[in-house]
């Protein structure tokens, strides 16, 4: 057995110790990767996925209190090896892709050097022939013009670019097993869908092992041949790809599965399964299961009769002992969305956001100044009671919109709310429109407590509430976004990621707004918090009326929460439809690519692939023609060039996209989904 | 006070905390009670024992003019550690105001302070600290007050780029977003996140302070012989030092402890500040 698997990891365990005590990290995992192999790892945050490739490459943060079984890399003990026999491998067997490339790119070496450097690690050759493998790999991981890419440094290229170059490192010297620590959570999703197929590619033509870690099932279900589902330092499940999406057997996989949006949700009326749990116990006594906290057909009397390890059963490997029982489903919250009314709550036109400032040396010698145009000429409307999202890549101007409608970029164009006309944001229009941000981390002050947080925003939105009443609104607050009272004086960082966001929710509807900006809100967040935030924030909307302008780059959500959808590309809107005719061409050559590059975990649903190439034009220069010009794939001639794209009506007001298409052509293409 | 209490006992939990702290604490005590605890006249004579070393009578060691040097130390204390202190505070205080207003303000108005900082501080703090003397005339309450505005120019430069950080963060947005007023966003919000830093700095300066004190004490500026103050036995014992060691190691030391004192303090006091180490 152990000489046909590339790893083999039997019963391996891993405890750290800390200032509080030891905490187990990982146990009895047992995981193999046959050559030509790829696992995926699938886990929530805090599952100590990342802790297990760090293991396989022994190099392990934290400090160690135990650490038992074996890890065999092609039939040898990775375990027992000294640093010096581990240095060999690291790079040469083993490598690694990580999650974040630009940080892991020296900004100071050419991206050759890197590459250069990773071979004459491993291998002595000459500088010609090193320099010719360089190319040779660069145009493997589809790098155009290598020579020109190998001379240039990491910030003269795009984020996909970069993760190209870490996995023409990882792939240079040929090793047996590649470890991909969430290589596509950073990028855009047109990006990272690229980085997918390639990946894919690579597979076939090496045929290396790998162990891919991430968050996202979507993303695994992509890439992966087998799938092992991490639940706090266990493994649950083992099984193939399709047999997991068709037909989950662990109650956590299951869960994780429910809580997921699908493209199909719209049509089969599914709603989000809510359930954020308790985080799996790590200290004290061994569980017999660790999900029996969370677990609804936890049975004392079977479960915790003696410790459940992951046993074969049927065509996957399982950990729970009573697979055959059915879970009570309907915890699943309803997938229908209260109508929106027609009164415009909010309402910009031509709004045009610049930044940049120009220095005063640059005003003293008439210099012009660059700007970059983030938002050009937008116009929108949000109703009362109504969710808009606005989706775009990274760069597109979607937060810098959001943060010139709260004040914190200047603009110019209209702005009205109410009907009011806004010239200057005053203190009635902060407390009417309220922004969330995306990361809870940076948006609550560490050294505040929640009721500082929260009795600040009270004081200065809610003259009408008394300062002795404060406590008592704050306390609503609390039950509003379902937060446990005590939690009170508590700082931020004793909370969970999702209860921080709840806490920055709590902050913006306690000024009673009319309008929440929720900038990105869910994108830190796992699966099952995600569906636990949007479905709070429907509640909210349900009680008050409030309208929301959903910031997301993730379209899989928008079925779950939004009425419309508005897409951005380089500072323009250039479509807005219904959700609820999402399914349905026609789409704008950009929405459809977008559209296309969501991954989704559903087995019952074919997605045609679009994809887009190279990179957004620079946004310092105003563009003649349409600004998705450059990268589209329905690309007309010059005309695309040289004029700008007319805005065009399919349905009357409800569904406007931009493009030089007529909208019959634009009708008769495929829709990026089958549903079987 | 209740805060000031559970600071203390986090401090006693690490390590270099708890060292530094009751090595400060030893400090102060010694600073307010030293001249009672003398066992003898810091300024008497005893010609027949100069330079004598550590002994059961002299438990330092005496000096040329067979003066007790553990007398003078512990009476020393007093003008040296708490001025030192005094002029740290008045140049971390001032620093740290004029760099959390220049990051926070920005524009201009950060270009024109910074500007002048950096003018400030190409002129050596000696010799600022001199010209200031010059204008304030002699004493050692003057040179406290130089001493503080020689720090300040390296405080503000250190607190303006902590705030140049804090500032960007969406705590603070969410702060302007909310209409909040520029006092409450410079001392709610980025003023407690950006203290850590400074208090280290300053931990680390009391022991320049009190070698800033003792070379203006050398030339004549503060303090005068024969006080005592331990800078200025450094400065005079040079002389002597072929003849015997022990007048300059006694306060050379006893700078020394009180520099490594503060350090462990401020070691400390940044891992209690932060407050992901609080559970």
């Amino acid at each position: 057995m152990t000489q046909t698997m590339v790893l083999d990891i039997k019963d391996y365990s891993l405890t750290y110790q800390t200032q509080s005590g030891p905490i187990r990290i990982l146990e009895n995992i047992n995981l193999q990767i046959a050559k030509g192999e790829v696992l995926g790892l699938v886990g929530e945050s805090g599952s100590a996925k990342s802790s297990l490739a760090y293991s396989v490459m022994r190099d392990l943060p934290g400090q160690v209190e135990l650490e038992t079984g074996s890890m065999w890399l092609k039939g040898e003990d990775l375990m027992t090896m000294t640093e010096e026999e581990l240095m060999h491998r690291r790079g040469k067997q083993i490598s690694m892709v990580f999650q974040n490339a630009a940080t892991a790119l020296d900004p100071t070496q050419s991206l050759g050097d890197h590459v250069v450097e990773t071979l004459q690690a491993h291998q002595a050759a000459s500088k010609e022939d090193t320099l010719k493998r360089v190319y040779e790999l660069f145009e493997l991981v589809g790098l155009p013009d290598p020579i020109l890419m190998a001379n240039k440094y990491p910030h003269e290229v795009s984020g996909g670019e970069k993760q190209r170059v870490v996995l023409a490192m990882a792939i240079s010297s040929n090793p047996d097993l590649i470890l991909f620590d969430e290589p596509t959570s950073a990028l855009d999703a047109t990006t990272a869908v690229n980085m997918l197929d390639l990946f894919a590619e690579m597979q076939k033509k090496i045929g290396v092992a790998g162990l891919f870690i991430s968050h996202d099932l979507g993303v695994v279900a992509e890439v992966a041949d087998r799938v092992a589902v991490i639940y706090g330092g266990r493994i649950v499940e083992v099984a193939t790809v399709d047999d997991l999406f068709a037909n989950p057997k662990h109650p956590y996989t299951q869960s994780l599965l429910a809580s997921l949006p699908r493209p199909s949700d719209i049509r089969n009326k599914r709603g989000l399964k809510v359930d954020e749990g308790t985080p799996p116990p790590r200290r004290g006594e061994v569980p017999s299961c660790n999900f029996s906290h969370r677990c609804s057909k936890h049975d004392p009397a079977i479960c915790d009769q003696s410790r459940v390890f992951l046993e074969v059963q049927g065509d996957r490997k399982l950990a729970c002992v009573r697979p055959d029982v059915a879970v009570d489903e309907t915890q699943a919250s309803s997938s229908d969305i209260l109508p929106a009314t027609t009164d415009v709550v909010l309402e910009v036109k031509n709004l045009t956001v610049k930044l940049g400032r120009t220095s005063l040396l640059d005003e003293l010698l008439n210099k012009e100044a660059t700007q970059v145009h983030a938002v050009n000429n937008i116009d929108l409307k949000i109703h009362r009671g109504e969710t808009v999202s606005l989706v775009g890549e990274s760069g597109c101007g979607k937060s810098s919109l959001a943060r010139a409608l709260v004040g914190l970029n200047s603009f110019e164009g209209e702005l009205r709310l109410n009907g009011r006309d806004i010239k200057a944001l005053d203190e009635a229009y902060r407390a009417d429109v309220q922004i969330i941000f995306q990361n809870p981390d940076s948006s609550l002050n560490p050294r505040h407590t929640l009721e500082t947080i929260l009795s600040r925003a009270i004081k200065l939105y809610r003259p009408d509430i008394a300062t002795d009443e404060r406590s008592e609104a704050i306390q609503k607050l609390f039950e509003q976004v379902r937060l446990p009272a005590h939690y009170r004086n508590r700082y931020p960082h004793q909370l969970s990621g999702g209860e921080k966001q709840r806490v920055a929710i709590a902050r913006a509807i306690a000024a009673d707004p009319k309008v929440i900006i929720c900038d990105e809100i869910t994108s830190g967040l796992d699966a099952a918090v995600q569906a636990a935030i949007v479905a709070l924030l429907r509640k909210i909307q349900q009680d008050t009326g409030v309208a929301l302008l959903f910031i997301t780059h993730d379209l899989a959500i928008l079925r779950h929460i939004a009425h419309r959808t508005a897409v951005m590309y380089l500072g323009e809107i250039i479509e807005t439809r219904s959700i609820s005719g999402l399914d349905h061409a026609p789409y704008h050559p950009y929405t459809e690519a977008l559209l296309s590059s969501a991954s989704s975990p559903d087995p019952k649903t074919e997605t045609r692939q679009v994809r887009l190439k190279g990179s957004l034009p620079v946004r310092t220069s105003l563009l003649t023609g349409c600004g998705f010009e450059s990268r589209c794939p329905r690309r007309i001639g010059d005309i695309c060039h040289e004029q700008p794209a007319p805005m065009k009506e399919v349905v009357e007001s409800s569904h406007v996209l931009k493009c030089h298409h007529e909208i019959v052509d634009l009708e008769h293409i495929e829709p990026v989904w089958k549903f079987t | 006070m209740l805060f000031l209490i559970k600071t203390l006992r986090a401090l006693m939990r690490s390590p270099q905390g708890a060292v530094g702290t009751v090595l400060v604490f030893l400090l102060l005590l010694i600073s307010v009670f030293g001249p009672l605890l003398a066992p003898q006249d810091p300024e008497s004579f005893n010609f027949g024992s100069r330079f004598a070393p550590p002994s059961a009578e002299f438990l330092f060691g005496t000096d040329w003019f067979g003066r007790d040097l553990f007398s003078r130390i512990l009476v020393g204390a007093r003008s040296t550690v708490l001025l030192a202190i005094l002029a740290t505070f008045i140049g971390t205080a001032s620093g740290a105001l004029i760099g959390i207003f220049s990051g926070f303000v920005g524009g201009w108005v950060d270009e024109l302070i910074m500007r002048t900082i950096d003018a400030i501080m190409a002129i050596p703090g000696l010799l600022l600290a001199l010209m200031i003397l010059t204008v304030l005339g002699s004493s050692s309450l003057n040179a406290v007050i130089a001493i503080g505005v020689a720090f300040a120019p390296g405080m503000a430069r250190i607190s303006r780029s902590t705030t140049l950080a804090v500032r960007e963060l969406d705590y603070v947005s969410a702060a302007r977003a909310r209409g909040e007023s520029k006092l409450w966003i410079i001392f709610a919000e980025i003023l407690p996140n950006m203290v850590a830093p400074v208090i280290v700095e300053a931990t680390i300066r009391v022991a320049f302070a009190i070698m800033t004190l003792a070379t203006l004490s050398f030339l004549g500026l503060g303090a005068q012989p024969p006080s005592p103050e331990w800078g200025l036995m450094i400065a005079d014992a040079r002389e002597h030092m072929f003849r015997s060691p022990w007048p300059i190691l006694a306060p050379g030391i006893s700078i020394a402890l009180v520099a490594i004192a503060f350090n462990l303090l401020g070691d400390g006091l940044r891992d209690v500040l932060n407050p992901h180490s609080q559970e």
